[in-house]
């Protein structure tokens, strides 16, 4: 086992969409969240016709386990986190998708000024650059109980992008990494549970995105998107959070095909940690497999780490993009884990299973910092 | 009655709350949204009422249109209400950006000086179809303003009006439904507002509270959406004594379209959907005539509705289907004796007055 934590890199989480959706003050305890949250301590309102009771899920399998403490506890000390909005028509149950594009900006922008509102509070700091990156990591070689937490800002979706114009706005505000699609066909093209590629608007934006030296996440492409963007994008990419289809069922995961294209452009796929992601059972492309149980615990997460450093050769291209509280909770956490303090027992998990102490520090950290260091050699 | 419609302002809206928190698409019909709401939305924040093509239709042509969130993590109801000034911070950044994107496809405009506002009310003198809807950015509840030093950077982006309360206590000052005063924070605040040059709303303080503003700030005040308590009892209503002090210092007073606000017999417990109110538009009439009546004049009255603000149209004034109805106030006044001049200055002539005098 290492003696000293090792410094993990999450390549994914929605921190702003749980502060501003679900109301969590992510700089307290997961405790505390989860007694107010607490439907019988009467954090959940008790009222038959109120809008939280009657959205139901959020009530009994969300419980949060994801906070700004709990990271500094397992030393998740940098983090990809996202503006999150999506144009699709919202279900009956939920909004968290939007009706217009204007409206996704909205909460896109609500998403970026609670992070700068983080970073006036000292929570958190912003990586905009490889000196940023390096100062970040050198403050986590020995943290005190404060040190922020490193963001490089993220989108899910690229909803929030009105429109090629405006990507420059998005980068000078900290934005270094996109997807262009999510759940549903999207303002730019088709992503997970839906069939199609690219819509016309998706090349312009591209352009401005390359012009910018934004990197592109593959993530929640549908397939024939995913194909349409490795042929016009020649920019830098990565796949934030997504695991492979050669193990769990479904189009929200990777084939190998696509691993292997992603390798040969040096990206990097970041592991989630989500029973709908780790379990043979689940198929995405089918609700009636769902349920709301998690039985697979963390090292089923080496499965695929596995999976992909055998098909690549070597462990350069694995990463964490846990995904974790991203929609669901401790429900669908892996068993054994209980907050993100937890991430650091993944270390020992990972050497338990054969991998050296250089492998280790390359999944937790390391591929990360390559690919930014690259995406960012030219300042 | 003139041949053609007046101009209305209507100074408190909260569009950016009802888009990103409701998730209305509102350059829709209302009726398209009541249909497109789904029943949770709609058993939570009533029937849809207010869109851009209503507020074209009623030649609503001036808005205070609101960035709004608050900590107040007792709200129950709509479980909007925040445990942190960060959150609140984001929510508030997300309306104001809702109306940034507005503006760029061209269904507003912001109004942050006189030339703006002067140039809005020319438009809609005679305005077409697509003529954007004048702005004017308000904050309910001084929450997403994070410290006092950040009243700068809210005026760059077009605030020009905030009432530093809502519902429950914010981090500066207590509001409707509780007891006390001005916190610690708040008269910083209020200096920073004063030195910025925006206009204090005193819509929502508690009693306290009001009189304590008015004691440590002397820079221009308004009520947005309030209504007298002489007619509707209770906190939230303005005593006459209230009034008065609003007039004494040429502050205006927008009147609120809210049931709960103009009908003494609405029950705030039961749920809108299970009552009828009897309060109509003339009810709302008797609100600004009692203004006037205590003002001596009809240069303090003016509309502010707080239409689709938290409720729909089962909490409004019953013979009003969508704020395109608010057309129907000039007849209403005339009937009761005012003139095209005083009807003129309530529909929108005082809040234009009031602005002018604040931006110089």
């Amino acid at each position: 086992m290492p003696d000293k934590p090792v410094l993990i890199i999450d390549g994914h989480l929605d921190m702003a969409f749980n502060a501003l959706f679900y109301r969590r003050d992510l700089t307290q305890a997961v405790h505390l969240l989860r007694e107010r949250e607490d439907p019988i301590r009467g954090g959940i309102s008790q009222h038959k016709d109120s809008l939280e009771r009657r959205q139901g899920p959020q009530a009994k399998n969300y419980t949060v386990t994801v906070t700004l403490p709990e990271m500094r506890k397992g030393h998740v000390g940098i983090m990809l986190s996202t503006i999150m909005a999506r144009v699709q028509v919202p279900s009956g149950t939920s909004h968290n998708s939007v009706r217009t594009q204007g409206t996704a900006y909205a909460r896109g922008q609500s998403h970026l000024h609670y992070y700068k509102a983080l970073e006036r509070e000292g929570q958190i700091t912003f990586i905009k650059n490889a000196k940023d990156l390096d100062a970040c990591v050198k403050s986590w070689e020995n943290p005190k109980e404060d040190t922020p937490v490193g963001l490089i800002l993220t989108a899910e979706s690229a909803d929030p992008i009105l429109g090629p114009d405006q990507v420059q706005q998005w980068w000078d505000a900290g934005l270094r990494a996109v997807s262009l699609t999510h759940f549903g066909a999207n303002s730019y093209g088709h992503g997970t549970g839906t069939v199609g590629g690219l819509y016309p608007p998706a090349y312009p934006l591209m352009d401005a995105l390359k012009d910018a030296g934004m990197i592109l996440d593959l993530t929640h492409a549908a397939d024939l998107t995913f194909w349409e963007i490795l042929d016009y994008w020649d920019g830098p990419v990565h796949a934030s959070h997504c695991n492979c289809r050669a193990l769990v069922p479904g189009q929200r995961h990777l084939t190998d095909d696509q691993i292997k294209a992603l390798v040969e452009r040096d990206a990097v796929i970041g592991m989630v940690f989500a029973e709908q992601m780790l379990s043979p059972t689940w198929n995405w492309d089918d609700p009636s497999t769902y349920y709301t149980t998690a039985t697979r615990p963390m090292k089923a997460v080496v499965e695929h780490i596995d999976h992909i450093c055998q098909l690549t050769g070597n462990c350069d291209h694995v990463a964490f993009g846990t995904d974790l509280d991203g929609g669901f909770g401790l429900e669908l956490s892996p068993t054994d884990y209980n907050t993100a303090a937890d991430l650091q027992r993944f270390p020992s998990i990972l050497e338990a299973h054969g991998y050296s102490a250089d492998d280790i520090d390359k999944i937790c950290h390391g591929n990360l910092i390559r690919l930014f260091k690259n995406a960012w050699k030219n300042g | 009655m003139p041949d053609k419609p007046y101009l209305i302002v209507d100074s408190h809206l909260d569009l950016g709350f009802s888009a990103i928190q409701i998730n209305r698409d509102l350059t829709q019909s209302a009726a398209n949204t009541r249909v497109e709401d789904p029943e949770p939305t709609m058993r939570s924040f009533g029937s849809c009422t207010v869109t851009f093509p209503e507020l074209h239709k009623g030649h609503v042509g001036i808005v205070f249109g609101t960035v709004m969130s608050r900590i107040d993590p007792n709200d129950h109801w709509t479980k909007t209400g925040m445990y942190c000034q960060a959150q609140c911070h984001g929510v508030g950044r997300g309306h104001y950006a809702y109306y940034e994107s507005l503006e760029r496809q061209g269904i507003i405009r912001f109004i942050r000086n006189t030339q703006d506002l002067d140039e809005t009310v020319a438009a809609w003198e005679n305005p077409a179809a697509d003529t954007p809807i004048g702005l004017i950015l308000a904050m309910e509840s001084a929450d997403p303003i994070l410290d006092p030093d950040q009243v700068p950077e809210w005026y760059d982006l077009g605030l020009r009006m905030v009432s530093i309360s809502h519902y429950g206590v914010s981090s500066y000052c207590h509001g409707t439904g509780t007891e006390g005063g001005l916190l610690e924070r708040g008269k910083p605040l209020l200096n920073a507002l004063k030195e910025a040059g925006i206009v204090v709303d005193l819509t929502h303080t508690t009693d306290q509270a009001f009189w304590e503003i008015l004691d440590v700030y002397d820079g221009p005040v308004a009520a947005s959406h309030h209504n007298c308590r002489a007619l509707t009892p209770g906190q939230r209503q303005l005593t006459d004594d209230m009034i008065n002090a609003i007039v004494e210092r040429g502050g205006v007073i927008g009147s609120a379209f809210d049931a709960w606000m103009l009908d003494p017999d609405w029950k705030r417990e039961t749920p809108p959907f299970a009552q009828r109110t009897k309060a109509t538009l003339e009810t709302v009439a008797n609100h600004i005539d009692h203004v006037c009546q205590l003002a001596g004049n009809a240069h303090h009255a003016g509309i502010g509705t707080d239409l689709d603000g938290g409720f729909g149209q089962e909490q409004a004034p019953k013979d009003l289907n969508t704020i395109a109805d608010l057309q129907n106030m000039a007849g209403i006044l005339e009937n009761r004796g005012y003139s095209e001049t005083d009807v003129k200055n309530i529909l929108s002539g005082n809040w234009i007055r009031l602005m002018k005098e604040v931006w110089g």
